[in-house]
């Protein structure tokens, strides 16, 4: 069952929440041992949910959006009574969650049942959730490979579809690269627009909150679940909710769509390549465009992602160094090193940055990019080669999504299947100017409707 | 820079944000940060003027006064 059909299914009374939550919990069960998706699930919890759903309807109470609705959430995001690991064996030394994560609570409002919490990168440093404390999370569709990061947990979730939603974060790409090694449909919103408050932090200037999903509409009511102001969180801007969903079926007609080239043509591989031209072709693009300052924006991402996760990480970098992630320890340690004027000129050229991509937008509705330059890489790798070039996997799997977070433009990630990678998926971008979700999402239904990108079991 | 001259900066570098790092961590953190000093080298490339100030907390673009079109 997927997102529309379990909704339906609960709304109508042909089954109920309890009913529903207990096979997803069977189903996690039965297949976590060869994925390594979930840290910890929350059966107890899930089914008090579930039969508070079913007691509403009994009642003859009008249902929540997501009524009965099964997910989980990356674990970096508060649940209470749980620590909260964000994939690090460090944190387990802190206390459990005192409360729920703001958009957990959100959801909790909206009728879903929070079934887990979910693996990740050590603080979400990180594109492939090789974490050596829990383990490697697998690609359902080849469990050799990874399921991307750092959001893998949330990835493999969905498309193995032991849930139908899950909640990741994305600071550089953590969304939208497992969403496309794995073959999901995934949201990266605004910066700013969903409230942080409650999640562990990777980098304050660039850390993003949202859903991965088994389709575009789950993606929408979960997304619209979870909006509103928070004058708690500093990064929160959002000043009221702006619903997606209704908009969903308005189509892309009169819409000026154009496909990324040069940079984000450079670092996809033919197949990356193919999936975007396919999109582009399906969304009615109207001409290759060229996005300012690619790689000076990923260069810029990169220093302020090293400096501010390092700094965070000063203390226990201190203290005990060996309790970090020897993947990703290395990387906190150097940008702690790296000298002001770096970090300084990335802030300050961000700021003329964003100017330059909110210009583009004046001519684009909706810009077509791949999410990643190659499809899941087999788990321990090293190495992969673009168009002939070697670059070291774990930092290149972000190299198309970086570019577009620094300037904190929302992205829907979709999932094509395009030739030449052994049956596995590519994701794509469709990237719309700040605060307009509702284009990305609209051009992803599209996507949907014409079997262009879908989930595969 | 040599690549003995970055790790010689992080030796340096290390004790005076408290930190202790052995022969071998030294030499696996200098190659990042070898990697990073390529893309600052990069980013020197970008054109700014004295008024292009930092980012404040980021905002994408001001939250609109109306409904979007879409």
């Amino acid at each position: 069952m997927n997102t529309t059909t379990i909704l339906h299914a609960i709304a109508s009374g042909e089954r109920s929440a309890r009913e529903v939550c207990d096979e997803a919990l069977a189903h996690i069960e039965a297949s976590d041992d060869a994925i390594n998706a979930f840290t910890e699930t929350t059966a107890q919890r899930a089914r008090a949910e579930a039969d508070a759903v079913d007691a509403r309807r009994a009642r003859g109470e009008a249902l929540p959006p997501l009524a009965g609705l099964p997910y989980a959430v990356k674990n970096l995001f508060d649940i209470e009574g749980l620590t909260t690991l964000a994939g690090s064996k460090i944190n387990q030394g802190l206390p459990a969650a005192r409360e729920d994560a703001v958009l957990v609570q959100r959801l909790q409002a909206a009728g879903a049942v929070l079934v887990g919490a979910l693996n990740m990168d050590e603080y979400a440093y990180g594109f492939t959730t090789e974490n050596t404390h829990y383990g490697a999370t697998r690609n359902p569709h080849d469990t050799t490979r990874i399921a991307g990061g750092s959001s893998g947990g949330s990835g493999a979730a969905v498309a193995a579809r032991q849930v139908p939603l899950a909640l990741g974060s994305d600071t550089n790409g953590s969304i939208r690269v497992p969403a496309s090694v794995c073959g999901t449909w995934g949201l990266k919103p605004t910066f700013g627009r969903l409230s942080r408050r409650g999640t562990y932090p990777f980098v304050h200037s660039l850390d993003h909150l949202g859903p991965l999903a088994d389709s575009v509409q789950g993606l929408a009511l979960a997304y619209d679940a979870m909006q509103g102001p928070d004058a708690l969180d500093p990064g929160c801007h959002a000043l009221r909710v702006q619903p997606a969903a209704p908009r969903l079926e308005h189509g892309v007609e009169g819409l000026r769509i154009g496909v990324l080239g040069g940079y984000f043509r450079d670092f996809a591989s033919a197949p990356a390549r193919a999936a975007a031209d396919l999109a582009a072709r399906t969304l009615g693009a109207r001409a290759e465009v060229l996005w300012p300052d690619a790689a000076l924006a990923r260069a810029a991402a990169f220093i302020v992602t090293a400096s501010e996760g390092g700094s965070l990480h000063l203390e226990d970098l201190r203290r005990r160094p060996q309790d970090f992630e020897p993947l990703s320890v290395d990387r906190f340690l150097s940008g702690l090193l790296q000298p002001t004027d770096w970090y300084l000129r990335a802030q300050r050229f961000r700021r003329a940055y964003r100017d330059q991509v909110n210009a583009l937008f004046q001519d684009w509705d909706v810009l077509i990019a791949p999410s990643t330059p190659v499809s899941a890489p087999a788990i321990g790798s090293e190495w992969i080669e673009i168009n002939g070039t070697q670059h070291p996997c774990r930092p290149a799997m972000g190299l198309l999504t970086q570019p577009i977070s620094f300037a904190g433009c929302p992205v829907a990630a979709a999932p094509l299947w395009p030739e030449g990678t052994g049956g596995m998926p590519i994701g794509v971008q469709l990237i719309a100017a700040p605060w307009n979700e509702a284009l990305c999402l609209r051009a992803a239904r599209v996507l949907e409707q014409t079997g262009t990108a879908r989930m595969e079991q | 820079m040599e690549e003995q001259d970055i790790l010689a900066y992080v030796k340096a570098a290390a004790p005076a944000l408290g930190l202790t790092l052995d022969t071998q961590r030294a030499a696996a953190v200098a190659q990042h940060f070898g990697r990073t000093l390529a893309m600052a080298r990069l980013l020197e490339q970008a054109a700014l003027a004295p008024e292009h100030e930092l980012a404040e907390i980021y905002r994408a673009a001001p939250f609109p006064a109306g409904e979007v079109s879409a």
